[in-house]
């Protein structure tokens, strides 16, 4: 299925298209004008935190506007669309059906993003994309935050519309040859965080709703003033999103499961324990939420139940280590750029698990609570593994998307930058924490081993900067004159690109 | 063998250490917890086993991507080649 | 399709088997440390922490009440109780590791035992707006006189 580059549609066609792949091109290009957009946003902010002092931002409101709408862009505007665009592709192809079980619908989940975007980068609130109560409620600037509620709502139900699209797809329109146990790990994937996704997602669209009557004065949910209680919006909020990280990991961890054994040259060591680990992962990821409150004040015995629900999701992703290491041994491995990002992931992957492990540990919180170790933790899970990964597939499913080979020489620079760059912002924002520098700060005192951190981190966000002008000329530049890849074996690396029966289908 | 024997070794004076300090742990007028030195204590030892496991894991994955990279002169082909399919 | 090759999968148990028995390890510490540290020593003295937009104030068990700045005696226990009188803050002195979220219409308790005499800074660690990047004071610890 080549991108009409070579034979134009006209946009309008793409546009009001319900086939799946022409639902998942729309996906993507929006995920990555996201990730361009909340990236600048990104190197903004490091270059303001080069020195104390205000540098290129004017005032802390500007400041925390725009690490809000940073964050909020790059899960629900990057992430989040990105696997679905993957989703829309392939969930289709990998259970042997001619389109998602909804197509209007799908197109629909897809259209309430524009709007989702708008509201949020016309808003610019200003709270954090956690927009904890009660600053939400009485003194975040409205109406940025009224419009950040309403856009999450609105991409809330997108995702959840996208969630049942795939799991009716997946469960109930596989081909009746296909069992459930052999579909790919990557539609195992996107089957396990899907669900977690209509079970998560709920609560926080009531807590969203709760946000803004609050917000009008009509309620006192969260508003200790009219009897109200902070602390509900948080475990609220949370039991969506400590989920939610898992929603935005797995499918991430899926696509190294196509590339590794792919690039390998041996099937994955163990199907059944890449499955059994997905499942395991989103029920127990649900038993952890409230090691994100540790500091508001709960109890010993509240604190400890959920230290041991964090600590019980380990070796889930412990197995699918295991599974990739156990994979590459014994392999002839071709270290083409989709293999490349997809190991470089694994190594930060681990790194943010370990990292989450010390944090997990109650007391070890009061160190790294709401410091920049979270940020460096968290930046390695999303940036590290979850972009990472999704930039490996993304060189992976070019030539099947366009037709045509990305270069491959300025796609192995990417990764080499990228890597550089993570680690060095990502590892040392680690120590910038233990050193106590708080998180979502405009300005910092003049602590010589703050400051050079802070220096250290932006170089490396510099260059990341470098390393994702690189990607954006490598990935237009190919796709309108890179060389014509073979269809069959893009790489040359025998065994089948995809799988097999999809040049049979009439549909494709 | 050894870095499973090496581990539970250092294991296992993390764990008694702690414990013998517990006993010294009674609160007494002028002998009072200090929280920094029992958390950064805490800190330190999860470190240095989080560090032990990194470079294990680490180690193997980087001797993995040298020893079966493609271009290794011992590379030979898997199994799996020969039918075409993996 | 994907082929999965038949193998045995024991050394994959023996890995989930050590990965568990560190978690348990860290659990273990981690609760007996929390378990040490939560402990409040009977004659704490109580000071009351009042975190708002955006400056810290407390109040001494006699009654002295400080603005941004807090004296203390080393080697005293003292345990602070928390409140915010608008938004969420969180009080922290980062080089005692004392660190709890100011919630209004909640007190939430931390104890130490300021060892050092000394200049500590004291900061905000939860977001609350405008000013949260300075919502600073300084604790003073001073030889018992």
């Amino acid at each position: 299925m080549v991108l009409e580059i070579q034979k134009p549609r006209p946009i309008w066609q793409i546009m009001f298209s319900t086939h799946h792949t022409d639902v998942g091109l729309l996906y993507l290009i929006t995920s990555l004008a996201a990730l361009f957009m909340g990236g600048a946003l990104a190197l903004a902010i490091r270059l303001e935190l080069f020195f104390p002092g205000a540098q290129i931002i004017a005032d802390s409101m500007t400041f925390n506007r725009m690490f809000t709408v940073h964050g909020t862009t790059l899960i629900f505007l990057f992430i989040l669309p990105f696997a679905s665009a993957i989703g829309n592709y392939l969930i289709p192809i990998m259970v042997r059906y001619k389109d998602m079980a909804y197509p209007k619908l799908n197109a629909i989940a897809f259209w309430m993003i524009p709007p989702g975007f708008a509201l949020i980068w016309l808003g610019f609130a200003d709270f954090t994309w956690n927009a904890y109560a009660p600053y939400s409620i009485i003194s975040a600037p409205g109406p940025a935050a009224d419009m950040w509620i309403f856009g999450l709502k609105i991409l809330g139900v997108s995702s959840i519309l996208g969630a049942i699209n795939f799991i009716v797809t997946i469960l109930k329109c596989k081909h009746p040859d296909l069992p459930l146990s052999k579909i790919p790990l990557l539609a195992w994937a996107y089957l396990t965080s899907s669900l977690i996704m209509i079970v998560a997602m709920p609560t926080f669209a009531a807590a969203l709703l709760m946000l803004l009557t609050d917000r009008l004065a009509v309620s006192g949910f969260f508003n200790p003033a009219m009897g109200g209680d902070p602390i509900a919006y948080q475990h609220l909020f949370w039991f969506t999103f400590h989920p939610e990280v898992y929603v935005l990991v797995i499918p991430a961890i899926g696509f190294m499961y196509e590339i590794i054994p792919r690039f390998s040259r041996k099937p994955i060591f163990s199907h059944s324990s890449g499955v059994a680990a997905f499942i395991l992962l989103s029920i127990v990821g649900f038993a952890s939420w409230a090691h994100h409150m540790y500091a508001s004040g709960m109890s010993f015995t509240e604190k400890t139940v959920f230290m041991v629900g964090t600590l019980a999701a380990v070796p889930a992703s412990a197995m699918h280590v295991f599974n990739f290491l156990a994979t590459m041994w014994g392999g002839r491995i071709r270290f083409a750029t989709p293999m490349m990002w997809s190991v470089g992931g694994i190594a930060l992957f681990f790194s943010a698990g370990a990292g989450g492990v010390v944090n997990s540990a109650m007391p070890l919180d009061f160190v790294t609570h709401d410091s920049y170790w979270v940020v460096g933790h968290f930046h390695l899970f999303v940036m590290g593994t979850i972009a990472f990964g999704s930039f490996g597939f993304l060189y992976y499913i070019f030539p099947y998307v366009t037709g045509r080979m990305y270069n491959e020489k300025w796609g192995n620079i990417h990764f080499i930058t990228s890597f550089i760059g993570a680690v060095m912002i990502f590892f040392t924002q680690h120590v910038l924490g233990l050193y106590g520098m708080p998180r979502r700060i405009f300005d910092y005192p003049p602590f010589p081993e703050w400051i050079a951190m802070n220096q250290f981190a932006s170089i490396g966000g510099m260059l990341l900067g470098v390393s994702a002008a690189i990607f954006l000329a490598n990935m237009i530049y190919s796709s309108a004159k890179g060389k014509e890849a073979n269809m069959d074996d893009p790489w040359g690396i025998g065994g089948k690109y995809y799988y097999p029966y999809q040049q049979k289908n009439p549909h494709h | 063998m050894k870095k499973i024997v090496g581990l539970s070794c250092m294991l296992t004076i993390l764990l008694v250490l702690p414990t013998i300090q517990y006993v010294f742990a009674q609160d007494a007028p002028g002998e009072y917890l200090d929280r920094r030195v029992e958390i950064w204590n805490l800190f330190f030892r999860m470190m240095t086993v989080a560090f032990v496991i990194g470079a294990i894991v680490s180690g193997t994955l980087i001797w993995l991507v040298w020893r079966f990279r493609e271009s290794n002169p011992k590379a030979k082909p898997t199994k799996y080649e020969e039918a075409g399919e993996w | 399709m994907v082929k999965v090759s038949g193998h045995s999968t024991w050394p994959e148990w023996i890995y989930i088997g050590v990965v568990v028995a560190l978690l348990v390890w860290v659990g273990a510490e981690a609760w007996n440390v929390e378990r040490l540290i939560e402990h409040v020593p009977a004659d704490a003295q109580i000071i009351k922490v009042t975190g708002q937009q955006w400056f810290w104030t407390f109040e001494h068990a006699d009654g002295t009440k400080e603005i941004g700045e807090l004296h203390l005696q080393k080697g005293k226990p003292y345990k602070f109780e928390i409140t915010s009188k608008d938004v969420i803050h969180s009080f922290n002195i980062p080089d005692y590791v004392v660190l709890q979220d100011a919630v209004p219409g909640r007190i939430n308790t931390v104890w130490f035992v300021p060892k050092d005499t000394g200049e500590f800074p004291i900061q905000c660690r939860e977001y609350c707006g405008l000013i949260h990047y300075n919502m600073r004071g300084t604790l003073y610890v001073e030889d018992t006189a």
